[in-house]
């Protein structure tokens, strides 16, 4: 077998059997002729070279006849005949394919044919005049066709029977040549569908180990252009409904990929000028075509479109096969899965690299806050702190400073997480320091004011309020730097605010003094401090809570116990909110003279 | 997993990378890595020798797309010399002897570098 398949053309044995055949029929066709015709059915019995076969018999043929020209048909499809061989004849009728509408049975004459036939009219326009059937087991499988003879001479009847012999011998050569090509063929496409499968397969093993969705859509790239052999091409992923490019490689600038949007639509791989056919992918067809995209391979996940692979023209000039746009959704769609993986793990990591953060946020927090609240004589104070899930900046406490002085503070640091809960820690630090050093409260605050600006950049603020009780005066004095005034509610009923103060802490340096608001607690007087995450706490329509309506809880209950106050509002905030997550935290601090 | 090793040796005015082992969609970075550092030396006469290639993926044979452009655009090219029949196979499949030159010996492809060379 490997040896035939090597056998070429021999230049020796050719032209010694044509020329043996031409001497033999000089006389009449007689015993002698037997041993040429042996030797011609050697040569094209011992070739599968299809074109070397066809091209003996028919110079073979053309040689012993004296004809100039000569071509060799063969059947494509039932009637249909395609020329793959021409001597003597215009060459550009290779290739061609003519309907013969009825068999041909033996050898005939093109002028004793009807001429109404169209498929006549081209064969006498290139002067072909004797049609012999190729017949294999009976079935026709070609057509050779000859000439006028050179001098006019007329074929006899001898003639058509050699001719005849001489085709027909090599149609068992042409026919298996056929099968042979045809098997090549076969196993040609299996290799390639053997090389995409390897392809699928490589890229599914490599993409199932790759996170990165920016080496996804490189190993991607590389594919491509091995497997399909493109060097112009983008990738679009969906972002936002939209498709926006993540890899490219165009000739022409692509400022805007709006346009791109209607191939969120596409159902499967398509080529351009197919979508130019229809109506809702006609201007994104246009737009394709302008920047040298040939085929469009839609990356998709559950039916959704989630990113497209956009083509240039092969390289090797070929065009798209139905099998190369199968492989192209295949491999595109087996990319995107890992690219939405990649998107996912991204998410994930992010996630959880946040919820860390915040358990430090809360950690930290949770470390400022007092776990005991110290006891102040005549005095019952209560506190709460419930963080949201953002961790917010609130801080709370009461320190005990000389024998009868304490410090109670409440504050709430702008922003959220770990930034939020250290910036704290530094306030937290600096009260510390400076309140037991005799300092006026209104020079503290100050200082801690300059400090928080130089410490902070300018998005960072605090609100702030503090006060000191003396437990045996009842003298309360306090400064609040822009925090929600904490309410007075009076013994009596009446309710006053503590307002007096200044700025914000961490806005600007100190340039007006803070004031300084005192009052005196009565027996039964209620001082309620809280923060913004109680005033603001929202429902579901993401309505606050106001302050007025804490007012009007707080009416209600001022009265009881400062846990029991608590209890109420936490209560009417429940109510209120419905079970809508709370956004801030909640931090409430309540003393009560006795 | 099976190993691929790329080496590159200079020669006068031509540079040699020699393949070993199977590249895939897993090795390719490493080859492309190669070419990379190719050009950026601005080595554009590049000679493939693939006689230790065991196996070449299409994610591998992207790589050589991926760079052809812009060693032709500097006036050089890659050439590919002694190929197993298996590699070759994998090349003529998908079509590239028709877009580089494929030499059975690593030498043939050095000459005719050379030839282009010097004029």
């Amino acid at each position: 077998m490997n040896r035939a398949l090597k056998a070429k053309p021999s230049s020796k044995t050719v032209p010694s059997a044509q020329k043996r055949l031409r001497t033999s029929v000089k006389g009449s066709a007689d015993v002698s002729d037997v041993v040429p015709l042996f030797e011609f059915s050697n040569v094209v019995n011992s070739s599968v070279d299809l074109k070397f076969i066809l091209g003996t018999v028919l110079l073979t043929v053309m040689g012993k006849m004296l004809v100039s020209k000569g071509m060799v048909l063969l059947k494509r499809e039932p009637g249909e005949f395609e020329v793959v061989n021409a001597k003597g004849v215009d060459p550009l009728t290779i290739g061609k394919k003519i309907e013969i509408d009825r068999p041909i049975r033996s050898v005939e004459h093109a002028d004793r044919v009807r001429a109404t036939q169209p498929w006549m009219s081209f064969f006498r326009e290139h002067s072909q005049k004797l049609l012999v059937p190729i017949l294999a087991q009976k079935r026709i499988i070609g057509l050779l066709t000859l000439g006028d003879r050179l001098g006019g001479k007329k074929y006899t009847k001898t003639e058509h029977q050699l001719i005849n012999s001489l085709v027909n011998l090599s149609a068992a050569a042409i026919e298996k040549a056929l099968m042979i090509k045809q098997l090549r063929d076969v196993n040609r496409s299996l290799d390639r569908k053997y090389q995409e499968l390897n392809t699928l397969f490589d890229l599914s093993k490599e993409f199932n180990i790759i996170l990165d969705a920016e080496k996804v859509i490189r190993l991607l790239t590389f594919s491509l252009m091995g497997q399909i052999g493109v060097n112009r091409y983008a990738f679009c992923l969906e972002d936002g409904g939209k498709l926006r490019f993540a890899a490219s490689k165009l000739d022409t600038e692509v400022r805007s990929t709006e346009v791109l949007r209607s191939l969120c639509a596409l159902k499967g791989a398509d080529l351009v000028e197919n979508l130019a056919k229809q109506k809702r992918f006609f201007i994104v067809a246009e737009f394709l075509a302008q920047i040298g995209i040939v085929a469009v391979v839609p990356m998709q996940i559950q039916n959704q479109v989630k990113g497209a692979v956009l083509l240039g023209e092969k390289l090797r000039g070929a065009d798209y096969t139905k099998g190369d746009l199968e492989f192209l959704y295949s491999l595109a769609n087996l990319a995107i899965i890992s690219i939405e993986n990649a998107r996912l793990f991204r998410e994930a990591i992010e996630k959880q690299k946040m919820e860390d953060e915040l358990a430090i946020a809360r950690e930290i927090q949770q470390g400022l806050l007092p776990t005991t609240l110290p006891k102040i004589p005549g005095f019952e104070v209560a506190a709460i702190n419930i963080t949201s899930k953002q961790v917010g900046g609130d801080y709370y406490d009461v320190l005990p400073i000389h024998f009868d002085e304490y410090i109670l503070v409440i504050g709430d640091v702008s922003g959220k997480g770990t930034p939020a809960a250290l910036l704290m820690a530094n306030v937290q630090a600096a009260l510390r320091a400076f309140a037991p050093m005799g300092m006026s409260l209104p020079v503290a605050t100050a200082r801690i004011n300059d400090l928080t600006c130089s410490n902070t950049g300018q998005d960072k603020f605090i609100t702030f309020f503090w006060g000191s009780l003396n437990s045996v005066t009842k003298e309360f004095r306090y400064v609040n730097a822009g925090h929600n005034p904490p309410f007075l509610l009076r013994a009596d009923g009446t309710i006053e605010r503590l307002e007096l103060g200044g700025i914000i802490l961490g806005l600007m340096k100190t340039l007006t003094p803070y004031q300084e608001g005192s009052v005196t607690l009565g027996q039964g007087d209620v001082v309620f401090m809280f923060t913004d995450g109680v005033s603001e706490a929202m429902d579901s329509q993401e309505v606050d809570f106001t302050e007025e309506r804490l007012e009007e809880v707080l009416k209600t209950v001022r009265t009881k116990t400062p846990s029991e106050i608590i209890h109420a509002v936490q209560a009417a905030l429940e109510t209120h909110t419905q079970g809508t997550p709370q956004s801030d935290d909640i931090t409430v601090l309540v003393i009560k003279a006795l | 997993m099976a190993d691929f090793k790329v080496h590159q040796r200079d020669g006068e005015g031509v540079s040699v990378i020699d393949l070993k082992g199977y590249l895939d969609a897993h090795t390719a970075p490493d080859l492309e890595n190669a070419f990379q550092k190719l050009l950026s030396d601005r080595k554009y006469n590049i000679v493939v020798n693939c006689k230790e290639l065991t196996y070449i993926s299409s994610a591998g044979l992207g790589v050589f797309m991926a760079f052809i452009e812009d060693v032709r655009k500097n006036q050089g090219d890659i050439k590919l010399s002694n190929m197993s029949p298996k590699v070759y196979n994998v090349f003529d499949l998908l079509g590239f002897p028709i877009l580089y030159e494929i030499f059975k010996d690593e030498q043939e492809a050095v000459v005719r570098f050379r030839a282009t060379l010097k004029p």
